[in-house]
């Protein structure tokens, strides 16, 4: 690879694991920071690299003109996004590729992040391809008379599946992250509701455009991990299983691979399942041209009926518990990195393996260790960390942006994430017994500022640790 | 109430300037507009429209932003190091020595007199909707509290949350904080001051208002 510096727009434990991919590549790599973040592990890092400047305070990880500003002034040759922030953004994604100076951003090319970012398109390609999709629209609804008809065809294809309390989801179209949903339970309110949420729409996006699908209620939320390159190379490195989730729809415990007959009885024959929603992943990344690390995101139904749920086109935060259970042959003793090849992707190497040589071994399990109160709606908790120790096992990895040797205020501009912990296990019954063992022996000490000790979801990943991979 | 105004305006005319620290407030390559010594105005016009004076500018992705002064006052301290260089954010490049107003030496007077509501977190804050717009039509001691009532927007790690005043009945004084600043732990956010001592506070004003020159 030629002399890189890679940029890296983000911050947190994805910044350090990005340093570290940038390291085994050789690169060299410039880091940013915001004044809150002064005291995070992946400024510290950067700092301690050497004496050439490394690190450049900026007034925040959203502003792209302070992104390409310090680009151009470091002097370096690409933009990791790492995952947030502009990872998904195709107008950034363009700007740095058609600048006056360009840099290259690692992510697939923006016209892919663009037609993927749109989940009406990405349903309508993956309905063109015989991909299995949520029921309802792929296209907005403007026509109520429209909307009722289709209301009521999804009502009725419930019912002959047999299901006893049918539902469906009204959604503003432009809308996202939650906002703009409603579920209609019975056809007779279904006009009011869908008013109801084409004014909201009209009034918040300025486009009354609504969408309608089935209300899925029991499913687990699965993953496809897949790895492409620029020469057309499309691989992929297996499932996760990411249903455990926060109120607020954010994961805490993800497991690789997505389902285990060994420890859980499925109704339906979970491994081909598995092969259908990856191969049909491939299928819609060979499409598009695919040229990037990815996630294809399917929810799988109690009966076994995978729906493709959406794509996101960057790295995951939990991209870790893939690269633990995959092993490339000839090259066992290297452990996979998915930053690493994503980087390389990037630069317009070739990846060097194919699918024959991906296999895998064993379970991993990611904890998402969150200053939070999980009784309170999992509302997130600020104040000082005093102790933050974790058991060193050949077993585990932990990433983490925060210090273990000094006091650390918790940024109240960001999200509490503290650390991520990965867990390995030859069968997903060690892992658990492992991950349960590393949360035992975890100490997180701290106080707010009016004296009121730390609360962390550590005890409730250790409860969560028994439904994983249950329905 | 027990405030001794006498020693505290005693204490003002001694010192009456502060230091301000021009910062960059985003990264770009510095130009000076100013030198030492040079005074400087805030902004001015019946609605303040008019900029204070252009202190440096700050180019960035070839998009050149002007700073300009914020107060009146006179050039300290210029970090010269930087002309013509990149400069980070936050970076400080100069400093303002301003006399206090007369409208500044009351909002800190009277922080002594009235009842502070602190901020519990550093965070951002906001007053709820019917507060802010109530206020934006009666002014700003339009508004009567009580314990109880909400009074605060409170937006930390993307939340917001509501907080309620717990202190004794009183009418909004003084707000200390613009709309989504990002405010430091117990710095004031709210001045409130019970009825019935309105007058007692209205007394320290006129008085303030008689003895300092601007």
């Amino acid at each position: 690879m030629k002399k890189e510096r890679v940029l890296i727009a983000n911050r947190g434990e994805i910044a350090i694991r990005i340093m570290m991919a940038c390291e085994d590549l050789g690169c060299d790599y410039i880091v940013v920071y915001t004044q809150e973040d002064r005291h995070s592990l992946h400024v510290r890092r950067a700092r301690e690299k050497g004496p050439e400047k490394r690190i450049y305070r900026i007034s925040s990880y959203k502003d792209p003109n302070e992104i390409f500003a310090v680009a151009d002034q470091a002097g370096a040759t690409a933009i990791h996004p790492g995952y947030g922030f502009f990872s998904e953004n195709f107008r950034f994604a363009r700007r740095a590729t058609l600048r006056t100076r360009p840099v290259t951003f690692i992510g697939p090319r923006w016209e892919v992040i663009r037609d993927l970012g749109s989940k009406i398109n990405t349903k309508r390609v993956a309905k063109s391809l015989g991909i299995p999709v949520i029921p309802g629209s792929d296209a907005p609804i403007y026509s109520e008379i429209e909307a009722e008809a289709l209301a009521e065809e999804l009502f009725l294809q419930q019912r002959e599946q047999g299901i006893t309390s049918p539902s469906i989801l009204v959604k503003a179209s432009a809308g996202g992250g939650g906002m703009g949903i409603e579920e209609v339970k019975h056809l007779d309110t279904f006009r009011r509701i869908y008013r109801r949420i084409q004014n909201y729409a009209k009034r918040q996006f300025g486009d009354e455009g609504v969408l309608i699908e089935q209300c899925l209620t029991d499913y687990q939320h699965i993953e496809v991990q897949l790895l492409c390159d620029r020469h057309g190379t499309v691989i992929h490195f297996g499932t996760r299983n990411c249903t455990i989730q926060s109120t607020g729809r954010q994961k805490r415990v993800e497991v690789a691979p997505g389902f285990d007959p060994s420890v859980c009885n499925y109704s339906f024959d979970a491994p081909k399942v598995l092969d259908d929603i990856t191969n049909y992943s491939v299928k819609l990344a060979r499409e598009v041209g695919y040229d990037s690390a990815g996630t294809w995101e399917w929810v799988v139904t109690r009966d076994g009926s995978p729906y493709l749920l959406e794509v996101n086109t960057r790295i995951q935060v939990e991209n870790e518990i893939s690269a633990c259970i995959s092993r490339i042959r000839d090259r066992e003793d290297i452990p996979v990195n998915l930053i690493r090849e994503q980087i390389r992707a990037a630069m317009g190497e070739k990846l060097g393996f194919t699918q024959d040589d991906i296999f895998f071994e064993g379970t991993s399990i990611e904890l998402r260790i969150v200053a939070e109160d999980v009784r309170r709606g999992f509302a997130p908790w600020c104040g000082t960390i005093t102790k933050f120790e974790f058991p060193q096992e050949p077993w585990a990895r932990l990433y983490s942006h925060v210090p273990m040797d000094k006091p650390y205020d918790i940024p109240t501009e960001y999200d509490p994430n503290l650390a991520l912990a990965i867990i390995w296990g030859e069968n997903t019954e060690e892992a658990r017994e492992r991950a349960a063992s590393f949360l035992l022996k975890s100490t997180i000490e701290g106080k707010t500022a009016h004296d009121e000790p730390i609360i962390t979801n550590l005890a409730y990943l250790y409860d969560r640790l028994e439904d994983v991979l249950q329905f | 109430m027990d405030l001794n105004l006498n020693e505290l305006l005693r204490q003002y005319h001694a010192n009456p300037y502060e230091d301000h620290e021009i910062c960059t407030p985003h990264t770009g390559i510095v130009t000076f507009k100013v030198t030492e010594g040079q005074h400087t105005q805030g902004p001015s016009g019946q609605w303040l429209h008019k900029p204070g004076t252009l202190l440096f500018i700050l180019e960035r992705e070839n998009n050149p932003k002007r700073i300009t002064a914020k107060c009146n006052g006179q050039v300290a301290e210029i970090r010269h190091e930087f002309e013509g260089k990149f400069a980070e954010a936050g970076t400080p490049l100069l400093k303002i020595r301003h006399r206090l107003t007369k409208d500044e030496i009351i909002d800190r007077i009277l922080t002594e007199v009235l009842t502070v509501f602190p901020a519990p977190q550093k965070a951002r804050y906001y007053l709820p909707p019917d507060i802010a717009s109530q206020m934006e039509k009666g002014g700003e001691t339009s508004i009567s509290i009580k314990p109880g009532d909400d009074v605060l927007i409170m937006s930390l790690m993307k939340r917001d949350t509501l907080l309620k005043y717990e202190g004794m009945p009183g009418i909004i004084y003084k707000v200390y904080f613009k709309a989504g600043d990002l405010v430091e732990q117990d710095a004031p956010l709210l001045g409130i001051c019970p009825p019935e001592n309105v007058q007692f506070v209205q007394k320290i004003i006129d008085r303030i208002k008689n003895e300092w020159e601007d």
